[in-house]
């Protein structure tokens, strides 16, 4: 891939030597599933020590133990169970995962976790700031030394709307770059205005020999093209 | 071959191989029993997503539409994290983990343990003898206030030995001292990640405030309180906090000197190195917020009995740290 410049995506290699591509969260998504988190552990406190003023000594004790569990394991409990993420990072779509791709480690979970200390320094988590606006990966200081990415959760992409067009044969033949961005332009088409749809064909036409020209007409053309190269004949 | 009719040609082997994940609950929710039993296993597995690999590379080789490529991606990427998982849970790890990695990885970091050691204690020293000589000098460390909420939790009259005048029961102490000392440990562990400046800080820190009490408590003629009480326990919460600060020495020395490493790699395998130390140092800390809560504070016990149980206590954290898992393999 030479879109380093603009993409964030990082490759990470299969010993089957196919890359996988994992899209790290940045700082908006991340900080939004950090307040859902600290929400969610201040109703649990609530509800908890509500509970525990009745209990007395023991109740006091229950609510430093939970505060102590709160603060550095929850995360690391919610990270090793099988949705790899915290609630908060659930609901924004987010996993902790190793470098590799791979699902996070005890021993990984626990040292990004317990880093956080680092990361919360020179105060409201100054470091983990400056490190994850720095970086292309937006790692904070804890994913760094415990060589974890917080990605997106790939969504599974829309299957090929093939709309009722008679396929037609490119007017020349075309390199597989091409063909992959006419057949991407066929995909995306119903989620596009017209408009948008037919400025875009244009750009294209010169693969059903229609340089130069634009409309609905060219576009349905190009549109023919990408059935064509999908397979379809007739 | 065109893209429709590669899909067509393999579309079954996929269809298999998502079967198989979803039986295995990697992927959304799992399957009615009967569906489960018809799905794929095993090796099997690992050949269907070879064949999706290979596909996937040729896909992307010939620039097939984003759909295959993007439903290949997603296939290969949810095999590959069922096949390649690494199982770090269970009895046996645990097992293994102090009987074996942990005291080994203490050892393993033998300098910067006793350098840890030494920065702990020194101050600890050398705080509690000038305290001692100068009792005005507890007035710089803590605020006249705590010193004379300190003079009273050792104090004869009362009930219950380091309890603070808030707690009501041995119980409330307990949570206090997991909150307080393993949240303690834990930052002296990770401020060690700026070149160890942060261990070093903390270490110094709280081994001076300790020094400061201790010497401030003698003077006032409370020493045989104040030493059976800390004498238990502090054979497993000193040295786990001076394990914890040795632990970020280490993750601070790999940042500013790398060696042969990349600095990211060097701190990578320092982390991975030195959290084993600090999975012993919480279980340490747990005992010792045990010890102290239940046993050290309790008035009814002979200070010769708790002289003779802290001796035990310590001769065992020593002789564990120094010798368990010399021979294991």
């Amino acid at each position: 891939m030479n879109n380093d410049a603009l993409d964030t995506v990082v490759c990470a290699e299969t010993p089957e030597g196919i890359t996988i591509e994992l899209r790290p969260a940045g700082l908006t998504s991340r900080f939004y599933a950090f307040l859902l988190d600290w929400l969610i552990r201040i109703a649990i406190i609530y509800g908890v020590a509500i509970a525990a003023a009745l209990m007395g000594g023991l109740g006091a004790a229950l609510i430093l133990i939970l505060l102590f569990a709160l603060e550095w394991l929850y995360p690391v409990a919610f990270e090793l169970s099988r949705w790899g993420a915290t609630p908060g990072k659930r609901v924004m779509g987010l996993k902790v995962v190793m470098d590799s791709g791979l699902p996070i480690t005890p021993a990984a979970s626990f040292t990004r976790n317990l880093l956080r200390v680092a990361d919360f320094l020179p105060l409201m988590y100054g470091f983990a700031l400056a490190s994850m606006l720095m970086r292309k990966d937006f790692k904070r200081l804890g994913d760094i030394a415990a060589a974890t990415l917080v990605v997106y959760q790939p969504l599974p992409a829309p299957k090929i709307q093939l709309r009722d067009i008679e396929p037609l044969a490119p007017a020349r033949p075309l390199a597989p770059q091409d063909q992959a961005a006419v057949i991407a332009l066929a995909a995306r088409a119903s989620r596009m205005t017209p408009e948008r749809l037919d400025e875009l064909a244009a750009l294209a036409a010169a693969v059903s020999g229609d340089a130069g020209r634009s409309g609905p007409q060219v576009t349905n053309r190009v549109l023919a093209v990408a059935q064509w190269l999908l397979g379809r004949r007739s | 071959m065109t893209p429709l009719q590669f899909e067509e040609r393999y579309q079954a082997e996929w269809d298999e191989l998502e079967r198989a994940l979803d039986a295995i609950g990697k992927r959304g929710p799992k399957l009615k029993k009967k569906q489960a039993d018809t799905a794929p296993a095993g090796e099997r597995i690992a050949e269907l997503y070879r064949r999706a690999c290979e596909h996937l590379a040729l896909a992307r080789a010939r620039a097939y539409p984003t759909h295959i490529t993007d439903r290949l991606d997603q296939l290969t990427a949810d095999a590959h994290q069922v096949i390649y998982q690494r199982r770090e849970f269970g009895i046996g790890r645990l097992r293994r983990l102090f009987a074996v990695e942990f005291p080994r990885a203490v050892r393993e970091h033998a300098l910067y343990v006793w350098i840890a050691t030494a920065v702990f204690v020194l101050p600890t020293i050398i705080l509690g003898v000038l305290v001692y000589h100068k009792p005005d000098l507890i007035l710089s460390v803590v605020d006249a206030e705590t010193a004379a909420s300190f003079e009273h939790m050792y104090s004869d009259s009362a009930d219950s030995i380091g309890r603070t005048r808030t707690a009501s029961s041995d119980w409330t102490m307990f949570g206090f001292y997991i909150r307080n000392n393993i949240g303690v440990a834990f930052q002296c562990f990770a401020s060690g990640l700026f070149a160890g400046v942060g261990s070093l800080f903390f270490l110094a820190f709280n081994g001076a405030y300790g020094g400061a009490i201790g010497g401030y408590l003698t003077e006032r003629g409370l020493s045989s309180t104040f030493y059976s009480f800390v004498a238990t326990h502090a054979a497993f919460e000193l040295t786990a906090i001076a394990l914890s600060g040795a632990a970020g020495l280490r993750i601070g020395h790999a940042m500013l000197a790398p060696g042969r490493h990349t600095r990211t790699q060097a701190l990578v395998l320092a982390a991975r190195e030195s959290i084993v130390i600090v999975y012993g140092v919480t279980a340490m800390l747990l005992i010792a917020a045990g010890i102290e809560a239940f046993w050290s504070s309790a008035r009814w016990v002979p200070n010769v009995v708790k002289y003779s149980v802290a001796a035990v206590c310590w001769i065992a954290v020593i002789s564990y740290l120094t010798l368990q898992g010399r021979r294991a393999s």
